[in-house]
């Protein structure tokens, strides 16, 4: 019996945890339909579209190309597998990896990834969520093997249907051979009563890249554990995070980056909006470890907040065990820039409208290097619409 | 030269605070159309705040004296619907806004006032047309529309944009406030051919300068001096000329 990550565990103090209680912990019974009345989002092309319902793979809404780097395994299959690509296992005790031992306990397939060397890979995957908590929890998981020299691109939605309080418990299990690049873009656009929980591991090897950028709009309550390893010299993790927590919501994140090797970088940057009561929480930690040397270490946190009864946490943590580091950190949290603010209503702007702009020109920082042309301006309008101000944005918007 | 019986604007007995400091002081001063003022006066004298307070600045508190703006009391009106009635503000030191590129923020300002007047939308390709021509006049490269308002601007290429937007706006009383700081020469041609361009009958410029170079290039009708919140004296353009030959310490002692 794995003990779920309550407020009191060190990581986990501004996560919603409330709907993880009253969920139910089995997984949701397969769904023998035919998934009718699914509003997905479009195809992007070129991308492959691998489709899961409450955590079931859905071949009826998939279209997996020819010859796929994609496929499914069962879990036991997949653990072998992963386990195998590791130069050093990684762990996975303690409360923030609780509910990944979930996943892989009650789950069902994998979506096993796995791209050989120098291969390129597009890879589109949409997690819908349609059943109730009562009925059970999705598990969705996904493995990303990317071979050396590969280039990996792979775009992950959450969606829901019919409004919903479903819970997705994901984990996500990637590691990059040298040279490789994996682009990952996850937009989390789950319904308002839905409740969104992921676990995220990377293990980077040398000269490897990993890029992800996360856009966090939906769900009533959001967490994301994603814990990275810069595992070979010159390892790099890009790490750009954009999330807007309306209403009630609350978006929680804690990411770690470990710097295990020599001449490891990371870039990471969050821009977070709260408006009503929405609450975010960004707990971001930098370990540089003795075996690092040359690490290269940026990150910016900043977050708005535009309700009155708002709150957002920006915690930024640096372990630092050697001295040839260079480290670049900062976090703020603030309110709109009564300067700014004042320029655009003297130029006849009226407030409304310059309000949603400065809320626009704050965030776009964070979603400005997802680099799909088609997903950006997806994107784009779906955070002009959790703005509530899509007219206010018209011409901003768009390639 | 005939008094217009309806001023741009008519300041009377103005007075303002800033942070408790009573900054205005009684300041009156009458700008009719077609009429170029300037205001000049040492550091500290209120020029600054006499041009926030116009131009709906918060923060500023208003302790006696009236405000009209084309027969309306001007004080009364947030700043957006000033900019609206054909205010604006040249500022002095233009805010950068990220992620918000000139060329938006210029339409939607245009487009906020046809719609106060109840005219439709700008025609896209009308106003790109319209936009270039006046770069071109401020010798300004066309990438400059697609990047962030004055993001990474210089201090010249800010103040440029400053009289890019006026123009594009075409106010009817622009209050320019110390456009020239931080011009070089060239760019102070650059910006005063702008600000001339836009002279005409119905409109009104309020040039508050601590220079008088800008004034070699804009010629204006009345130049008053401000020290202490309000104005000690007023002249022609000659009053600037010998301001600058006898400094404003000549202008303290007289006041």
């Amino acid at each position: 019996m794995v003990t779920l990550p309550t407020n009191r565990d060190e990581n986990w103090r501004y996560a919603n945890l409330r709907p993880l209680a009253k969920a139910r912990i089995d997984a949701v019974a397969a769904n023998t339909s035919s998934n009718p009345a699914i509003a997905l989002p479009a195809p992007l092309p070129k991308y492959e579209q691998w489709v899961f319902v409450d955590g079931r793979f859905a071949a009826n809404l998939s279209h997996p190309a020819p010859n796929s780097y994609a496929s499914l395994l069962n879990a036991r299959d997949a653990g072998e597998e992963f386990a195998a690509m590791l130069d050093a296992a990684i762990a996975t005790e303690g409360p923030d990896f609780a509910l990944a031992r979930v996943n892989g306990a009650r789950g069902d397939a994998v979506l096993h990834i796995a791209p050989p060397d120098g291969a390129e890979a597009l890879i589109e995957v949409t997690f819908v969520a349609s059943a109730e908590a009562s009925a059970g929890t999705s598990y969705p998981r996904v493995q990303v093997h990317a071979g050396r020299g590969s280039h990996v691109r792979v775009v992950e939605r959450h969606i829901s249907t019919g409004g919903a309080d479903s819970m997705v418990n994901a984990a996500f299990d990637l590691a990059l051979r040298a040279d490789a690049t994996l682009d990952h873009c996850r937009l989390q656009n789950a319904g308002d009563r839905a409740s969104s929980f992921d676990t995220l591991t990377a293990h980077v090897g040398e000269r490897a890249s990993y890029r992800l950028r996360t856009v966090t709009l939906g769900g009533l309550s959001s967490r994301s554990t994603i814990l990275v390893k810069l595992a070979g010299r010159a390892a790099r993790c890009e790490f750009h995070a954009a999330s807007i927590a309306n209403g009630t919501q609350t978006h929680d994140m804690f990411a770690e980056i470990t710097h295990a090797a020599p001449d490891t970088v990371t870039r990471e940057l969050y821009r977070g909006i709260a408006t009503d009561r929405g609450k975010l929480g960004f707990n971001g930690k930098m370990v540089v470890r003795e075996s690092a040397p040359g690490a290269d270490s940026e990150q910016s946190l900043k977050t708005l907040l535009t309700g009155a009864g708002a709150e957002a946490s920006v915690r930024p943590q640096l372990e630092i065990y050697t001295d040839r580091v260079r480290a670049q950190h900062g976090a703020t949290t603030g309110k709109l820039d009564d300067q700014m603010l004042f320029y655009l209503l003297s130029r006849g702007i009226d407030r409304r409208q310059a309000q949603t702009l400065l809320q626009w020109a704050f965030i776009e920082d964070a979603i400005s290097r997802v680099d799909c042309a088609e997903l950006r301006v997806e994107i784009e309008q779906l955070v002009a619409a959790q703005l509530n101000e899509v007219s206010a944005l018209e011409g901003l918007l768009g390639p | 030269m005939s008094a217009s019986p309806n001023p741009l604007l008519k300041i009377e007995n103005l007075s303002a605070k800033v942070g408790g400091k009573n900054v205005v002081q009684g300041l009156s001063l009458t700008l009719k159309a077609g009429e170029v003022h300037a205001i000049m006066g040492p550091n500290g004298s209120g020029k600054s705040t006499l041009a926030y307070v116009l131009a709906g600045r918060p923060g500023y508190e208003i302790t006696g004296g009236s405000v009209e703006f084309l027969g309306k009391d001007l004080l009364a009106m947030p700043a957006e619907e000033r900019a609206r009635a054909g205010m604006f503000l040249g500022f002095q030191y233009p805010v950068e806004i990220p992620g918000v590129n000139n060329v938006y923020l210029l339409k939607a300002a245009v487009n906020a006032k046809r719609k106060a007047a109840g005219l439709p939308e700008v025609d896209a390709y009308e106003f790109l047309q319209l936009v270039r021509g006046k770069m071109k006049l401020m010798q300004m490269d066309e990438s400059f529309l697609s990047r962030g308002v004055n993001e990474g601007f210089s201090g010249g290429e800010k103040k440029r944009n400053e009289i890019l937007q006026m123009l594009v706006l075409e106010p009817t009383l622009a209050v320019l406030d110390e456009t020239d700081s931080g011009l070089d020469i060239d760019a102070l041609k650059v910006v005063a051919r702008g600000v001339n361009s836009l002279r005409s009958a119905e409109r009104g410029v309020l040039l508050i300068t601590h220079y008088q170079r800008l004034l070699d290039h804009i010629v204006p009708d009345h130049v008053h001096v401000l020290t202490r919140g309000k104005i000690v004296r007023s002249g022609d353009k000659t009053l600037a000329q010998e301001l600058e030959k006898r400094g404003y310490d000549w202008v303290l002692e007289v006041a």
